[in-house]
């Protein structure tokens, strides 16, 4: 298998003479496609014409499915919790500033910010539920599995965790803000806090849709079966 | 020119740095005396119940330490109370709202410095720890620059020393710097005009420019500053601006001002190249003789017909037609949040509140309380006229 990877390699090198050619595509073909996936029934090879030489579907075949699926997991937690962070900061700041002169304010609002809280919330379920998704095998014990589900595997949890980050960053910002409003306006008139708490629910709901998209986008990775 | 590092944020980023004052404000705007409070102030018989009854209100015990109770001290104390919150949110702002409160206080030094100017023209042994006692608190100077002020001489000369020793280090400086290189390329064409006008009204013209000078100035600082707060904030100035206007060709009728050869080049020099006048209504503003010419050229323009008819119909006098269209739009600047509009206007309308609290005052104490609508403005009150005609 090394050879036909190595001949696979010298065919491309030969072909277009570019220098993005050599510089992904090294001599043995790149760890994981030319190693692991080469040759097998269900590969990404038989995907192109191998001698095209070197192009970007080489740059993203060589990229361990893993490192896809850890950079989702970051996303979902580190967006989560950057859009619950931004949250908290913009209604935080007005609840403090209202209920220096209104004090009855300052147990009710704190509704406001356990909104944001939930949303990172939703960031660290995701996050452990995409980890369980992910086998602890490594590279190296990937060598008998279906090449094309442990990219997929990688692909979708990469995307889940995406979708998941973002909705709840916009969540996060929309709490903050209109939760923000919430607390003037109760330090005003207090009938309106109800009202407005309505607008920060719908807010929340935006960070419930992409757990749900994000849980079934992740449903089918599965990086161990054979 | 002004350099502004960092610009107030958006509706996602305001509350970073702005947050925490703005809550404060609106907190701040709680306490405004109500209707409830109006009423029952104008049911007491003298001073001390007012007192007592401002006890209930956000203003409390102001008054504890006074024992006897004069409209005087009602607004001492009241503009103390004032200066106190101002002070505060000064303390705790971040740039650029430092810089904008600040620009709010430079409008009461302008007023602080005519006022010494005013006394020490009139009489040049006037007693300065009575006057300061006058001053407003919130544009307040070291008090050597107090003294250097009321020890100037009435000339030319007398104005550049002022300025190059003085004024030039406080924040006004340098619409004083404006107006006398204005006045000195003036006078390098004509020196007896400049003479001329500063022997016979120093102070209108003074008071005038400088006025326009601050408002222009804090105009371009709010456009620098952008979005929503330089939406509102120039509304807000440039109906001041056009009051000024206004007010400078109706208080010249009658005056050195109004001769026909001094209208252009010297009347329209007051006038603020802002507002919704500038430029076609400054233009036709400039060659106005009498009070039927001005009303006809504010027949165009629909907010200014009406407080001119109420002026000339003798329901109102024009100052506080004028206020009452400013605490109209001060109202609506708190309509907004995310923008620095609802500072400037707190400071409007608490002025506004505290002259209707003295005039409550000065009613109460000669026993005319059927004057009381005179010149009293309501703020945050479905009594207000723009709410009762909608």
């Amino acid at each position: 298998r090394r050879a036909a990877a190595a001949a696979a390699a010298a065919r491309r090198a030969g072909a277009s003479g570019g220098t993005m050619n050599t510089f992904f595509s090294p001599a043995g073909g790149g760890l994981f496609l030319g190693e692991i996936c080469a040759n097998t029934s269900n590969t990404p090879q038989a995907w192109y014409n191998p001698g095209e030489g070197g192009d970007w579907i080489d740059v993203f075949l060589n990229i361990s499915p893993f490192a896809w699926a850890y950079l989702g997991l970051a996303l979902s937690l580190g967006l989560s919790v950057l859009g619950a962070a931004w949250g908290v900061w913009a209604t935080g700041t007005s609840l403090v500033g209202a209920a220096v002169k209104a004090p009855r304010i300052k147990s009710k609002n704190l509704v406001s910010v356990i909104f944001c809280e939930a949303t990172a919330i939703f960031g660290v379920i995701i996050s452990i539920i995409l980890l369980g998704k992910v086998s602890t095998d490594g590279n190296a014990a990937i060598l008998e599995k279906n090449c094309a589900s442990v990219f997929f595997g990688g692909y979708s949890i990469f995307w889940a965790g995406f979708s998941v980050g973002v909705t709840n960053l916009a969540s996060g910002i929309t709490v903050g803000v209109s939760g923000s409003g919430c607390a003037l306006a109760d330090a005003q008139d207090s009938s309106l806090f109800v009202k407005i708490l309505i607008v920060e629910i719908f807010g929340s709901a935006l960070s419930i849709f992409g757990l749900i998209i994000g849980i079934i986008q992740s449903q089918n990775a599965d990086f161990t079966t054979n | 020119m002004v350099v502004v590092f960092q610009k107030p944020g958006g509706l996602s980023t305001f509350n970073m740095h702005d947050g925490f004052a703005e809550a404060l404000v609106r907190g701040f705007r709680l306490g405004f005396l109500s209707e409830n409070d109006y009423r029952s102030i104008l049911q007491c018989e003298n001073l001390s119940d007012v007192k007592l009854n401002l006890q209930e209100s956000d203003y409390g015990s102001f008054l504890a330490d006074v024992n006897e109770v004069t409209p005087s001290i009602v607004r001492e104390k009241a503009l103390e109370k004032l200066v106190a919150e101002f002070k505060y949110l000064r303390s705790i702002a971040d740039e650029p709202l430092a810089s904008f409160l600040d620009y709010i206080t430079y409008d009461y030094m302008i007023d602080n410095v005519m006022l010494l100017l005013k006394a020490t023209l009139n009489n040049p042994d006037v007693d300065v720890v009575a006057l300061l006692k006058q001053t407003h608190p919130l544009g307040q100077f070291d008090e050597s620059v107090y003294k250097s002020i009321v020890a100037f001489e009435n000339s030319a000369k007398g104005y550049a020393e002022l300025y190059q020793s003085v004024l030039i280090d406080t924040p006004i400086g340098k619409y004083f710097g404006r107006f006398l290189a204005e006045e000195s390329h003036k006078a390098s064409q004509d020196a007896s005009a400049v003479q001329n006008l500063l022997d016979n009204m120093p102070t209108t013209k003074l008071e005038a420019s400088l006025r326009k000078l601050y408002l222009e100035d804090f105009m371009h600082f709010c456009q620098v500053l952008g979005g929503e707060t330089g939406d509102f904030v120039t509304e807000l100035l440039k109906a001041r601006a056009d009051a000024a206007a206004i007010n400078i060709t109706l208080n010249s009728f009658g005056t050195r001002l109004n001769e026909p050869e001094s209208r252009r080049n010297e009347r329209m020099a007051l006038y603020p190249s802002i507002g919704n006048l500038y430029p076609e209504g400054i233009d036709k503003l400039s060659d106005v003789g009498d009070e039927s010419e001005l009303a006809s050229i504010l027949r165009t323009y629909p907010v200014y017909r009406v407080i001119f008819d109420k002026h000339q119909r003798g329901d109102k006098t024009i100052d506080d037609a004028f206020y009452e269209r400013e605490v109209e739009l001060n109202e609506l600047a708190f309509e907004g949040q995310f923008n620095y509009a609802c500072f400037y206007s707190y400071v409007r309308l608490k002025e506004q509140e505290i002259r209707n609290l003295v005039w409550i005052c000065e009613c109460i104490v000669q026993r005319q309380k059927e004057r009381t609508n005179d010149h009293f403005v309501p703020i945050f009150s479905h009594d207000s006229d723009f709410r009762k005609q909608k």
